[in-house]
């Protein structure tokens, strides 16, 4: 298990690296740069502007000059737009807001995705059933630009219950409505997927074979058949939370939550290469770590994997 | 105050007209308990530096924690800031300003005119590398460009400290507008033992120092900031608000939603929702003119197209446009339909009687039709086709799809509409790579030329690349003459007969401003406010 991972950690370090430069040169190839502007800068003063940024230096010397930074210093570079600060400090602003409402989010999901799921599944074909179903399909349709909007509607104007954005240093008030907004379609998912693998579940032979012992039902459910129905789950949890955490740009631009979201639609109007390219470091380190993450729970969950590894 | 007046006072070595400044309290004002002033920004802001902002919200924050050598009042009036005063050599090109001497920075140290010499000489360092260098080469401050350029060290800026309350500024010539070039923040004095402290990180809560109504003491980046009362500073006890908020919302819509949660005091309008908005509140939502202009640039360089450089076809498409339609229709929002380049809001300028502005839309139309048609286009001749270049965005593609319809219906055109992300566009457009493109503009400074210098032929900002000797003449005779005002309006006449760009409309600012919070400039068209002047009075 231990050189499994090792192994994995290992093999991250090429791609990573492959991916850094194919961003890095992808990005330049967007006309434009972080200065141009609609009051062009006079020659020299672009000139002055280029070399305080190292931007004046040819591509493949950049290029070096930033790995070289990032391996010794962690020194992501400093943001083109936002003056005052560097990349490693902004993100260090905004990575702690988007994860702490995702992690959240990602408990809601979890947390009324799997009991719709399994209701829906024990009691198969009935009024549950079709409530439960007609509920997942009804969050699914609805995506968070509809649905944040309305509950803002709801919870902020009507009812004066919510604040209708900020993050006020995380107080949970700031964070119910991003959280909901964010996971209500992947709840909706997890709620059919466990419907599913749940039935599934319940007609295979060993849970006949637990029933005709005449076990409890809910012995049956919790000890033998919840724990293989949440396989899938599991799997399809892990890309999840990435997309949660970074497919959460409109929940930051919308709630003005502060998190990551934000500076990443920002970098990529105002060509704020090394905020972006960092927030691309930040995204495939986390899909690579959340991966090995559900690996691990897989292979601790199914004996089947953990013999292969 | 006018500009005339300006100068006579400062001929005459006088004090500004003082009073205007600080909260102005009507007798018997019922102030609010809590004097907290929270507003939306669009953006996170570029920088708190003076000498490195470079957008419009951070600057209005910089106004609030620096204070310049002048402040405007709230109809855009010059009025003492750290400087009482100043003289003009005869020869117009030695400022003096005459420093306050109970101006203090947060920390207590007092204003000196050293801070501004450390401040100016920094907005022109190389190794500030600021963007806004620029605006010292405009304000011709001798020696400027060379030290930009890195020709001269950046000790050889032409301004001197003889003592810490006077303030010397030679320039390189004459400019009549000199002095109301100090409001802004690039001019700002900064701290040098604070930034020598902190380095890149002066600028954060707790290590800024600052010498404004008001102390930065709370910055989460993208979401709030906080700047509270400076009890140092000089007139404190006239500044009535303890506390200003920024709240940054990125979605309008949303923004105008937490406006209505009471979340904000202040919030832009979406684009097209003034006229409902008026209606509902109509004491919230204002209309104010600002100092911008919005046109078509036609592409006259070689790479645009032939038809182009008929004097007779810009004539025709530009009076075949009904800018009443695009600003009472489409638009709604209190803008003004534009026939000279130079909004009519700037001050000092008036705007000159051109002919096509005072004809009625039929006969405009009537004459168009004829124009392109001695030209050889349109009916009867070669069809009239081109490409109309935008950036991406809602308010700008309905301006182009009814201009496309009016150049079709009046006159055949077949005009093909393309928008592009904004930095592409800015990058087609600056190398004339575009037929006819979108422009717009907003004013440096309160001052006509701000506007008609981006038609000279040097102009890094003339897109469209048209040269007329005349104009670039008359341009610079008014670098230093003392009565523009007939040298703009011969520009403006060459402009409406040359039709070298489109003037559509010149913008408002269309803004919701709760009813308790008083004192905002609104006749101000640079829209420059200070906290310091505005109040909360409680509600009824």
């Amino acid at each position: 298990m231990l050189s499994y991972t090792l192994r994995r950690i290992l093999a991250v370090i090429p791609t990573l690296l492959i991916l850094i430069v194919i961003c890095f040169y992808l990005m330049r190839l967007a006309p434009g740069g972080p200065f141009t502007s609609e009051k062009p800068l006079p020659d020299a003063v672009m000139k002055n502007v280029l070399e305080r940024y190292g931007l004046d230096e040819p591509l493949h010397v950049q290029l070096w000059t930033y790995m070289k930074n990032i391996l010794l210093h962690f020194d992501f570079g400093p943001s083109f737009a936002q003056k005052d600060r560097t990349v490693n400090d902004v993100i260090s602003h905004g990575f702690p807001v988007t994860i702490t409402y995702g992690f959240w989010s990602a408990v809601f999901v979890l947390l009324c995705g799997i009991p719709l799921g399994v209701i829906a599944a024990l009691r198969h074909n009935s009024f549950w059933d079709y409530t439960m179903t007609g509920l997942a399909i009804f969050s699914q349709i609805f995506p968070n630009f509809v649905l944040a909007p309305l509950m803002v509607l709801l919870f902020t104007l009507w009812l004066g219950l919510l604040p209708g954005g900020g993050w006020n240093g995380g107080q949970w008030a700031y964070i119910v409505m991003p959280a909901i907004a964010l996971g209500t379609s992947y709840m909706a998912s997890v709620a059919r997927l466990t419907r599913g693998s749940m039935l599934e579940t319940l007609n295979s032979p060993f849970i006949r074979t637990a029933r005709a012992k005449g076990l409890p039902e809910r012995t049956i459910i919790w000890r033998h058949a919840l724990k293989p129905a949440l396989l899938p789950t599991i799997a399809y949890m892990s890309p999840v939370f990435v997309y949660m955490i970074t497919g959460s740009v409109f929940i930051d631009v919308f709630f003005s939550t502060g998190g990551i979201g934000q500076d990443f639609i920002d970098g990529a109007y105002s060509r704020d290469y090394s905020m972006l390219l960092g927030l691309a470091i930040l995204y495939s380190v986390l899909t690579f770590a959340l991966n090995l993450a559900v690996d691990l729970i897989y292979a601790w969950i199914d004996p089947k994997v953990r013999a292969g590894l | 105050m006018t500009r005339k007046s300006i100068l006579l006072s400062a001929l005459l070595s006088t004090t500004l007209v003082a009073g205007a400044y600080a909260a102005d309290l009507p007798a018997g004002t019922d102030l609010a308990a809590d004097q907290t002033f929270t507003y939306r920004v669009l953006d996170e802001f570029s920088s708190f530096d003076p000498q490195v902002v470079e957008d419009v919200e951070g600057a209005n924050v910089v106004r609030d924690l620096f204070e310049g050598l002048y402040n405007q009042d709230a109809d855009g009036n010059l009025v003492p800031g750290v400087a009482l005063s100043h003289t003009v050599s005869d020869d117009n090109m030695t400022y003096t300003f005459t420093l306050r001497d109970n101006a203090k920075w947060s920390d207590g140290k007092p204003v000196t005119a050293g801070d501004f010499v450390y401040a100016w000489q920094r907005a022109v360092a190389p190794e500030l590398a600021s963007p806004y260098a620029w605006y010292m080469e405009l304000m011709s401050i001798e020696n400027a460009s060379a030290i930009i350029a890195g020709e001269k060290p950046i000790t050889d800026l032409a301004v001197e400290a003889p003592d810490d309350h006077t303030f010397v500024v030679h320039l390189s010539q004459p400019l009549p507008y000199f002095a109301k070039m100090v409001t802004h923040g690039t001019t700002f004095p900064s701290p040098k033992w604070a930034i020598e402290a902190h380095g890149s990180e002066w600028t954060r809560p707790g290590n800024i120092v600052s010498n404004g109504a008001y102390v930065l003491t709370e910055h989460v980046p993208k979401e709030r900031s906080v700047r509270e009362r400076n009890t140092m500073y000089w007139d404190n006890e006239h500044t009535v608000l303890d506390k200003v908020v920024t709240l940054v919302i990125g979605d309008d819509a949303q923004a105008l939603t937490r406006y209505r949660a009471g979340e904000v005091e202040k919030t832009d309008i979406p684009a097209g929702q003034y006229p409902a908005l008026a209606e509902e509140f109509p004491e919230e939502a204002y209309a104010l003119p600002r100092l911008c202009n919005y046109y078509f640039t036609f592409n006259m360089s070689d790479t645009g197209p032939e038809a182009f450089k008929d004097v007779r076809v810009r004539q025709a498409l530009s009076m075949s446009i009904d800018r009443n339609v695009i600003v009472d229709q489409v638009l709604q929002g209190g803008q003004f339909p534009a026939y000279t380049f130079t909004p009519a809001a700037t001050a000092g300028f008036e705007v000159p009687d051109v002919a096509y502005a005072g004809m009625t839309q039929a006969d405009r139309d009537k004459i168009a039709k004829e124009l392109l048609a001695e030209a050889g286009y349109g009916e009867g001749g070669e069809p009239l086709s081109f490409t109309y270049l935008y950036n991406t965005s809602d308010a700008h593609q309905q301006v182009a799809i009814v201009a496309s319809q009016m150049w079709k219906q009046k006159l055949g055109a077949e005009v093909t509409l393309e928008n592009q992300e904004w930095k592409v566009f800015l990058e087609n457009r600056g190398a004339q790579n575009f037929e006819m493109a979108r422009g717009a503009w907003c004013g440096d400074y309160n001052e006509a030329s701000t506007f008609l210098d981006l038609l000279t032929s040097p102009s890094g900002y003339n897109d469209g690349k048209y040269s007329n000797a005349r104009v670039d003449e008359l341009m610079t005779t008014a670098k230093s003459s003392q009565d523009t005002q007939p040298l703009y309006t011969e520009v403006e006449q060459i402009l409406a007969d040359e039709m070298p760009v489109v003037p559509v409309y010149h913008y408002s600012t269309n803004i919701m401003l709760k009813d308790s919070v008083e004192g905002w400039p609104i006749n101000n068209v640079e829209q420059n406010w200070y906290s310091k002047d505005l109040y909360k009075v409680a509600g009824e």
